[in-house]
């Protein structure tokens, strides 16, 4: 694979970050725009590519970061219960998406949402397993082999190398049979059938793989912010990971990723304003949409085209 | 029941609530002939190239590709064991490059892992060598290589149409079903077509052609099946369904009810 300029320079100045800034509040608020970011990419392969509205997403993100922590404070080794929870989040998407993905689109939608509403009421109801509303503390740190990871920076680093790899794994399955019979699932259905494409084999592994992106990164959330509670896996969240999407760029994975650091510093950047914070940002978001059809990604995409780098 | 068929359909019926589209249909299609189906509109041509290829399926009747029974299994199937179409309304992959609409048909056989594909091993950079030359050799036997990395509707109407023969071919077929492949050609691009469709029967490939022009089959077609209201009036050498007095009357009366 040959590396553009343009991509070493958003990794060089992805790993020069922490050289400028050792404010902790705003390492913080990267990581938690890098898990986006995993997440987001995830709803990528389901939405973005393959057409299906998925509202479950942080559902997933939610599932994988409370059964992390539920391990972890039984006394599993960290890689133990990080590998238990995305297999729980793995199973949960294809138990799920198994009877539901042959319904189509606002039924696919309705269903998500139905389940996301389980998981949050279980979260809330299952009091001594799951803390309720209040959530779960003290929640044991990234164990590495013997190393765990201290402050901001260094699980900013782990942040971005999970990030890297999850755009990797996107890009090499874009570039596959399996990536283009995913959006030829979306581009039309029947067309895609009668090329000998299995769509509703490509909708259930776009799902799943989606979700287990979801997955990894709450194992991440819990791990790292080391507290958790319902607020943050709501379904209000599911919405507002579609928004990054949407406001990205539908199927760019650049797109993904600069849509999910925008909403999640867009907010933060925009505090001192007050209450009138969310005027301003709610009319960002209607501009993207309505100026940019395509996205954050279609500025990323010109921005290549000049650089010599089409596609 | 020649044993030669290639395709042969027994008593295939395809209804929409009170209405007959088809009417136990009987079809037997020669290896590596050009077989037509005319028909006035609504006659149930597409609907025939729905029930064969499994899009909507038949409600009865039997359906067997190379003896193999085929009906009732998913399009996707059908597409896999060798029966291929293209569509009239044409539906292509509009997020895909030109290129990579005929990939998607080209790797319709090829079973990889994921983990191939994330690791990019071996097997995997195999597959997708194997399957890039398949897709540029479809777009070139149908004249359109020169538009491979091209977003696929920007093409114009006709390379469209051309470009939806391109990946049913890429999924290397044993049948060929082309939907009204003319519709909206001028006359030195429906020229052109009919020399690609030569040209694909020359390779051993069986086609199947549905059209409403009855003018623009006869050249090129072996047989000729005639439908009308869903049922089947003729079928035969295009010498014999030309003198044929209810063909001649299925196309007249459609005509007076135009006038």
């Amino acid at each position: 694979m040959r590396i553009s300029p343009y991509l070493a320079l958003v990794a060089a100045g992805a790993l020069s970050i922490p050289l400028l800034t050792h404010d902790n509040y705003v390492i913080q608020l990267l990581n938690i725009a890098i898990l986006n970011a995993i997440v987001v990419l995830g709803l990528n392969y389901t939405t973005g590519w393959t057409g299906q509205i998925n509202f479950g997403q942080a559902a997933f993100y939610g599932l994988g970061a409370y059964s992390t922590a539920l391990a972890t404070k039984f006394g599993l080794p960290w890689i133990a219960a990080s590998f238990s929870a995305i297999l729980v989040v793995a199973l949960a998407s294809l138990v799920l998406g198994l009877p539901t993905l042959r319904l189509r689109t606002h039924y696919l939608a309705m269903t998500t949402i139905g389940f996301a509403e389980i998981v949050r009421l279980i979260i809330v109801h299952w009091e001594p397993v799951t803390g309720g509303t209040s959530g779960l503390r003290d929640i044991p740190g990234i164990d590495l082999l013997g190393w765990h990871p201290q402050g901001q920076i260094q699980h900013y680093y782990i942040m971005i190398a999970v990030l890297a790899l999850a755009v990797v794994v996107a890009a090499r399955i874009r570039h596959s049979t399996v990536g283009r019979a995913m959006i030829a699932t979306k581009d039309s259905e029947i067309a895609a059938e009668q090329s000998g494409v299995d769509t509703l084999r490509m909708k259930l592994l776009a799902f799943m793989i989606g979700a287990i992106y979801a997955g990894i990164a709450g194992c991440l959330y819990a791990s790292s912010i080391r507290f958790i509670s319902p607020d943050s896996f709501s379904g209000t969240q599911a919405v507002f990971l579609m928004t990054m999407l949407i406001v990205g760029g539908m199927g760019s994975i650049p797109g993904c990723v600069a849509g999910a650091l925008a909403l999640t510093i867009l907010p933060e950047a925009l505090r001192f304003l007050g209450q009138w914070y969310l005027v301003l940002y709610g009319l960002g978001v209607i501009g993207i949409i309505a100026l940019l059809p395509g996205g954050l990604a279609s500025v990323i995409s010109v921005r290549k085209l000049r650089w010599g780098h089409p596609q | 029941m020649s044993p030669a068929a290639i395709l042969q359909a027994r008593g295939v019926t395809r209804r929409f609530g009170g209405l007959v589209a088809l009417d136990h249909i009987d079809l037997d299609i020669p290896r590596g002939i050009v077989q037509s189906v005319i028909g006035p509109n609504g006659s149930g041509k597409t609907t025939l190239i729905n029930a064969l290829s499994g899009a909507s399926p038949a409600d009865a009747g039997s359906i067997q590709l190379d003896s193999r029974e085929i009906s009732g299994l998913k399009p996707h199937r059908i597409a896999q064991l060798g029966l291929a179409r293209t569509f009239q309304n044409i539906r292509l992959f509009a997020n895909l490059n030109v290129l990579e609409n005929v990939k998607v048909a080209a790797g319709c056989r090829s079973a990889e892992s994921l983990f191939g594909i994330v690791t990019g091993n071996r097997n995997h950079r195999r597959t997708e060598t194997a399957i890039d030359e398949a897709a540029r050799e479809a777009l070139h036997t149908v004249g359109l290589i020169h538009r491979a990395d091209d977003a696929a509707d920007q093409l114009p109407y006709a390379q469209q149409r051309l470009l939806e023969i391109a990946r049913a071919i890429a999924t290397k077929p044993r049948i060929l079903l082309l939907d009204e492949p003319a519709a909206g050609m001028n006359m030195t691009e429906s020229l052109a077509l009919l020399e690609t469709i030569s040209r694909l029967k020359s390779t051993g490939i069986t086609v199947l052609l549905v059209e409403h022009n009855v003018r623009f089959v006869m050249d090129i077609s072996d047989r000729v099946a005639v439908l009308d209201f869903g049922k089947k009036i003729a079928d035969g050498s295009p010498a014999e369904v030309q003198s044929n007095a209810l063909v001649i009357e299925a196309y007249l009366g459609r005509r007076r009810r135009h006038a």
